[in-house]
């Protein structure tokens, strides 16, 4: 019960992500029911308001709960005092009230379906206004932290780069987050007082729904804010496990940087379908194709990272690379999308839902599921079974490739036909609801061998099972409330010495004084 | 996997003192994040100081997104009839900048170990900021007695919208001056006179705000 209401960094993180984890539970059995609505001409489930509701309760609950909250919120609270060496974040009270109204949010959106659609739409906005409230409480939290807390000798330089990726995304946050709660207020105004913002003669003047609108406007810089935590996540994963040094550190560290940075910038290249007036359609289109630059960057330095190494093909490291893979994959659909021919009146169809379930989504999910695979022992002191994963690894991946793919297809060749034209495309829809089940079904051994684990796992043994260099490996696991028993420790190196000899070994930890390196050579 | 190793046994080096990123000699150059010119101990002043830059930005871009949509309606919307700002605001300003020269004067006292000095002119901010908020809930409603709502034109309701937004940021400022003013700081991490300072950048902050809105109110209408 003290675990509940405490706001030690560490119960908050994981508090995050058993929110993170129910969402995920919901969601996924939305797009169950929603798949097997479309899969009947006509839909027999439910009628089209109902279905539109089930749709914008999957992607609230997915986007907001899961992918934003679970690598930023969930293992940044749980991780960033761990690795920077700190005791505790720099505001504990933040910590603990963006949790509650994180889940004050949650129960607000959930509720919402149930209602009608007036009261339900003016709840979910409630909810997600509260929402961003502790979105930005957040990135305030971690923004400190970061900049304030790190232990002596912990350098900008030296910070892992899950950690870079954690601050760059909590400035990110503060940013776009506050210009969501600044529309979401004067929606608000225009559905409690009456006022005209959105309304015929204000701000956006289309006839579709105010969802569409309002999701648009802020989706791409979200997008970014879910991803930049998974970057950084994946950019560790890959060095620790191909036990080599990052490849160009310090490019790596600037691309995500600059990800974050133009992440910002990008906004208005979803207004193109959504029918605000595009003020510079070409400087948003060249954005997001400028975009491309610092994802780039990044993937040269995975595969310069990876180039050569001996890696350990563990299940974390699987879904590493499956990151790695997806994101390609859906970074190459997502250039035909940067045109701004091809993407005007686009949205819904299929080919961008593939899009983006493929590169935000599935790719996120994998990212988070590597982190949750390489970070459990430290969390519960125990590990989740290798075999299991693996199987759900493959099982997961090729079901999802299968899944999206296809809708890719569907969307490519709905798109062949002149506008208005209902195609049916049975063979693939076909393709996609066998996906589905499959891919969902798969993730039931997920949820068998993270329960089985948590009370009956392989214990973790060795303090550092991945042989890492980061702090948090340090301490016991789970570690203890303080973390560094009576104070901070002291950072002598960056967190990629990774294949270097010593005492058996290949690798340094961070906080090895150059004396003690000198003893055991 | 490898098993225990002697370098899990190797205990980590633990300092008493924490924080900061200053490297611990200075071979280890790099950027130490501006550590150079950071007194030990006071790390948690720091905290606050940044935590409230940061939600300074935070708040600045939450009203500018709401200006830019203010300034891009004006010229273009239909439903823009031309508003007069209420009188009272004149007063409330000049009641607003008062209290940003009252808590400086507080912080003075404050410098020279005048507690009582600083006590009075802390609870004169405090009364002109209370003030200043309940001049706006006049304001708002003789307007609504005037029968002058949110739906009537988009002016009214960018009126509305600022001034509320303002009134309720102000408000934290208040409870902050409230809580300042009335803890007694002995055995926190901050003292009152860090609190005093961290304080005062808000509550500036909120005053430029303020003056910056009703300028756009004011020319904007």
């Amino acid at each position: 019960m003290r675990a509940l209401f405490s706001a030690n960094h560490k119960s908050v993180g994981l508090r995050f992500l058993w929110l993170a984890l129910f969402s995920v539970m919901l969601g996924m059995t939305l797009s169950l029911v929603m798949r097997a609505q479309l899969s009947q001409a006509g839909g027999v489930y439910a009628n089209a308001d109902r279905y539109a509701a089930i749709t914008l309760l999957h992607g609230s609950l997915m986007v907001f709960f899961v992918l934003t909250a679970a690598p930023q919120c969930g293992f940044g609270y749980f991780l960033v005092p761990l690795q920077i060496g700190a005791r505790e974040m720099a505001l504990p009270l933040l910590s603990g009230l963006s949790f509650w109204m994180s889940a004050a949010s949650l129960v607000a959106i959930s509720i919402s379906i149930l209602l009608t659609p007036a009261n339900g739409s003016l709840l979910w906005l409630l909810g997600v206004t509260c929402f961003c409230a502790a979105m930005i409480l957040a990135s305030l939290n971690m923004a400190v932290t970061v900049i304030e807390l790190r232990a002596k000798g912990m350098t900008l330089p030296r910070l892992p780069i899950t950690v870079w990726a954690w601050f760059v995304t909590a400035i990110l946050s503060l940013l776009i987050f506050s210009v969501l709660v600044a529309s979401s207020v004067l929606l608000l105004c225009d559905r409690l007082a009456g006022t005209q913002f959105f309304g015929l003669t204000g701000i956006l003047i289309t006839a579709t729904g105010i969802w569409q609108r309002w999701f648009w406007f802020f989706a791409q810089a979200e997008v970014y804010v879910a991803m930049l935590p998974c970057f950084g996540i994946v950019t560790h994963l890959l060095a620790t496990y191909s036990r080599k040094p990052l490849w160009s550190e310090r490019i790596a560290v600037l691309a995500l940087c600059a990800v974050g940075l133009f992440g910002f910038c990008i906004w208005g290249e979803h207004m193109f379908a959504s029918g605000l007036n595009p003020y510079t359609p070409l400087v948003f289109s060249m954005l997001a194709s400028s975009l491309g630059v610092p994802a780039l960057l990044l993937v040269i330095c995975w595969l310069g990272t990876l180039w050569n190494a001996k890696t350990r093909l563990t299940t974390a490291m699987l879904f590493a690379l499956g990151f790695v893979s997806l994101f390609l994959s859906g970074g190459l659909s997502g250039i035909f999308l940067a045109k701004r021919e091809f993407a005007g009146g686009s949205t819904g169809d299929a080919f961008v839902t593939g899009h983006f379930h493929l590169v935000m989504g599935v790719a996120a999910t994998f990212a988070i599921l590597a982190a949750l695979f390489f970070w459990f022992p430290k969390m519960f002191g125990r590990r989740l079974n290798e075999t299991l994963g693996k199987i759900h690894f493959w099982l997961t991946f090729c079901g999802v490739y299968m899944l999206f793919m296809a809708m890719h297809w569907i969307g490519l060749f709905e798109r062949s036909f002149p506008p208005g034209t209902v195609v049916r495309v049975h063979g693939l829809s076909g393709v996609v609801g066998v996906a589905t089940i499959a891919t969902v079904s798969a993730q039931l051994l997920f949820f068998a061998n993270f329960f089985w684990s948590l009370t009956r796992g392989e214990s973790a043994g060795a303090r550092n099972p991945w042989r890492s260099t980061t702090l948090e490996w340090f301490v016991p696991s789970p570690p203890p409330s303080e973390n560094f028993q009576g104070g901070v420790p002291v950072v002598f190196r960056g967190a990629y010495e990774l294949g270097v000899p010593l005492a058996g070994e290949d690798f340094v930890p961070q906080h090895l004084a150059p004396e003690q390196v000198a003893k055991l050579l | 996997m490898p098993g225990t190793s002697v370098l899990d046994d190797i205990e980590l080096i633990i300092e008493d003192i924490g924080g900061g990123g200053k490297p611990p000699a200075s071979r280890n150059g790099g950027d130490s994040g501006g550590g150079g010119s950071r007194v030990p101990g006071s790390s948690s002043t720091r905290k606050y100081a940044i935590a409230i830059a940061l939600a300074m930005v935070a708040i600045l871009i939450f009203f500018m997104a709401m200006v830019a949509a203010f300034l891009v309606l004006r010229r273009t919307s239909t439903n823009w009839i031309a508003f007069h700002v209420p009188v009272l605001l004149w007063f409330n300003t000049v009641v607003l900048l008062a209290s940003s020269g009252t808590l400086e004067v507080a912080r003075k006292r404050q410098a020279v170990s005048d507690e009582k000095g600083f006590k009075r002119f802390w609870t004169v901010t405090t009364i002109l900021g209370i003030v200043f908020v309940v001049g706006q809930v006049i304001a708002w409603r003789d307007l609504v007695a005037q029968g002058i709502h949110g739906s009537a034109s988009l002016a009214v309701a960018f009126f509305y919208v600022f001034t509320v937004a303002h009134a309720v940021h102000l408000f934290g400022g208040i409870c902050a001056l409230l809580y300042v003013g009335f803890r007694k700081f002995r055995h926190s991490e901050v003292t009152r006179v860090a609190a005093a300072e961290v304080t005062s950048y808000y509550w500036h902050f909120m005053d430029g705000l303020w003056v910056f809105l009703f300028v756009l109110l004011y020319l904007g209408k």
